[in-house]
């Protein structure tokens, strides 16, 4: 069973209008690694995790997370079900706090009864005690365990981007996707949340990256597929992908290879 | 508690307010504040927590004292009016919401308003039961097992309990994962999503809990105002709910409570003007949202920013 990858997609497809975003994608991503998903603008990488992730649903195809297919499932069916996501325009709640951001995904597996919620119970005093610690836990991973009480919108853009990781984490996934956790960050930043990343994939956790940062995604990836006009044209090693003459075209253009 | 002084404060104004006035016009104008309140704090879950436009609110209020009055003067002890009204307006809600809130927000807006127009003309022509535009009066009294209220200074101590529970339930509702999860749909409905909110089952919590609020406060105004028309609960009342809720402070409990009070009270203190209070009252409006665009509430944070930004 754990020689099963954790996420098996066959035939994924999207279409916007007449424009195919993805085109058949097949995907396997073995268990605890970190597998980066690179190409040019526009060759649907977002698009590739906004199906996995439910945001936006693929038309056809399957998708299975762990054995279960999750193809067409709600997004918090499939964050249920272990997989937690960060985005690539930040998307914080700016009306809570640090923690309260970090404690509405700890809930996840939770659910709220208005009931206890009313009666303040011992049993919603106990869920609520569980939320804070999951929350504080996955706060303390990322590094931001200093501003719990602060408004969200209040943090430098560099830890909005921890925070949704924070976020994620707290749902306690088993897969992770990062959709450019290093858009925006100076060179020190993209250097923690590697380490930051390293650390996770050390616990366990599977992690699909998407990057736009080509050097970054090589020095910490197990593996990298790469996507050009919605289609798979490469997957393998970092360094196996990087001297693929597809991949090279893909990112150089054709005349120069000619030149 | 955070302030626990101006809150002592504005319990102790509270509880000696009728010592102060014995005009009966007063306290009854105080009763329907209060009223209008808890109403407002059942539009702050749907609207200024989980960011849906909500125009049925004054509809559901409306439900609710009609429920108790037709029950009470049918012979029903007073006693299962809060239950029956709930029952109308959970039903009412939940029929409602069910289809509109996978829908974006515009869409309750939509229905809401028709849903209001709906039960305005329903009160309107089911003369022999509403009572048609002339309303219902001589509506019995609270009454728990023969003890009840007596006066209308009885009643606003009465009210005023019925709105510092209703805060306090909106207070355990705020600090809960539920209320944490309104605004999360509010801030964000697909990282909501992402985080394992179900922002539908959100969404119809907070719309279905917001009419029980104006269900019950409307079950309390059949009976300890005694008397109910269908202007009360008309789609003017609808907006005027709305336009306390974004005076006070969206979002904000004491909010709710300031801006149901202040545009209650404001109209009947500028009465003098005459049609000249509506320039005034719509001037004030526009002030607040253009200066402190967090409602009342939001004041005194906003004079101590401009003092620290001075500095």
């Amino acid at each position: 069973m754990t020689d099963t990858p954790i996420i098996v997609a066959r035939g994924v497809t999207r279409r916007f209008g007449g424009l195919v975003a993805l085109d058949g994608v097949d995907l396997d991503v073995p268990r605890g690694i970190v597998q980066a998903i690179i190409g040019p603008n526009g060759s649907g990488k977002t698009t590739l995790l906004n199906a996995l992730s439910g945001a936006s649903h693929a038309d056809a195809g399957s998708i299975c997370i762990d054995g279960k297919e999750i193809f067409r499932l709600k997004p918090h069916r499939i964050a249920r079900l272990g997989l937690a996501r960060t985005f690539q325009n930040i998307r914080i709640f700016s009306n809570l706090s640090v923690l309260e951001n970090v404690k509405v995904a700890a809930a996840c597996n939770t659910p709220a009864s208005l009931f206890n919620i009313m009666a303040g119970n011992a049993r919603q005093r106990q869920s609520e005690a569980e939320i804070e610690r999951t929350a504080r836990e996955a706060l303390q991973i990322v590094g931001l365990s200093g501003r719990t009480g602060d408004r969200a919108t209040q943090l430098p853009y560099a830890q909005q981007r921890l925070l949704e990781i924070a976020r994620a984490l707290a749902s306690k996934p088993s897969v992770l996707l990062l959709d450019e956790p290093a858009a925006g960050m100076n060179m020190t930043e993209s250097m923690t949340l590697l380490g930051t990343i390293a650390k996770l994939r050390a616990s366990g956790i599977t992690i699909l990256l998407v990057e736009h940062n080509v050097r970054l995604v090589m020095g910490i990836s197990d593996r990298v597929v790469v996507l050009d006009f919605g289609k798979k044209i490469a997957e393998g090693a970092p360094a196996e992908v990087q001297r693929n003459p597809l991949v090279i075209e893909a990112y150089l253009g054709r005349r120069h290879r000619h030149a | 508690m955070k302030h626990p002084i101006p809150l002592v404060l504005c319990a102790a104004v509270t509880l000696l307010l009728p010592a102060a006035t014995h005009d009966g016009y007063i306290i009854q104008l105080l009763n329907i504040s209060i009223l209008n309140a808890i109403v407002v704090l059942g539009l702050n879950f749907a609207t200024g927590w989980t960011g849906q436009i909500n125009f049925g609110q004054a509809a559901f209020y409306g439900l609710g004292a009609y429920t108790t009055a037709i029950a009470t003067k049918a012979g029903l002890p007073w006693i299962t009016t809060p239950v029956l009204s709930a029952l109308v307006v959970l039903v009412a809600s939940l029929a409602l919401g069910l289809p509109t809130l996978r829908l974006r927000t515009y869409y309750l807006a939509m229905t809401t308003i028709g849903f209001g127009e709906i039960v305005r003309l329903i009160i309107v022509h089911w003369e022999p039961v509403t009572g048609g535009t002339s309303g219902l009066r001589a509506i019995p009294g609270i009454s728990v097992f023969g003890f009840g209220p007596q006066g209308q200074i009885q009643h606003y101590y009465l009210l005023v309990a019925a709105l510092a529970l209703a805060a306090f339930i909106g207070t355990r509702i705020r600090k809960s994962s539920l209320g944490r999860a309104m605004i999360a749909t509010k801030d964000s409905e697909i990282a909501a999503e992402q985080s394992g909110v179900d922002t539908t089952r959100t969404k119809l919590l907070a719309f279905m809990i917001g009419a029980v609020y104006a269900g019950l406060a409307g079950c309390l105004y059949a009976s300890s105002i005694r008397f109910i028309s269908p202007d009360s609960f008309s789609g003017v009342q609808a907006i005027l709910l709305m336009t306390m809720l974004i005076v006070g402070g969206m979002g904000s409990i004491i909010g709710c409570i300031i801006g149901a009070v202040a545009l209650t009270i404001l109209p009947e203190a500028l009465r003098f003007l005459g049609q000249w209070y509506l320039v005034l009252y719509g001037l004030g409006v526009i002030a607040v949202i253009a200066l402190a665009p967090g409602g009342l509430a939001s004041i005194a944070s906003v004079i101590r920013l401009r003092q620290a930004g001075g500095r």
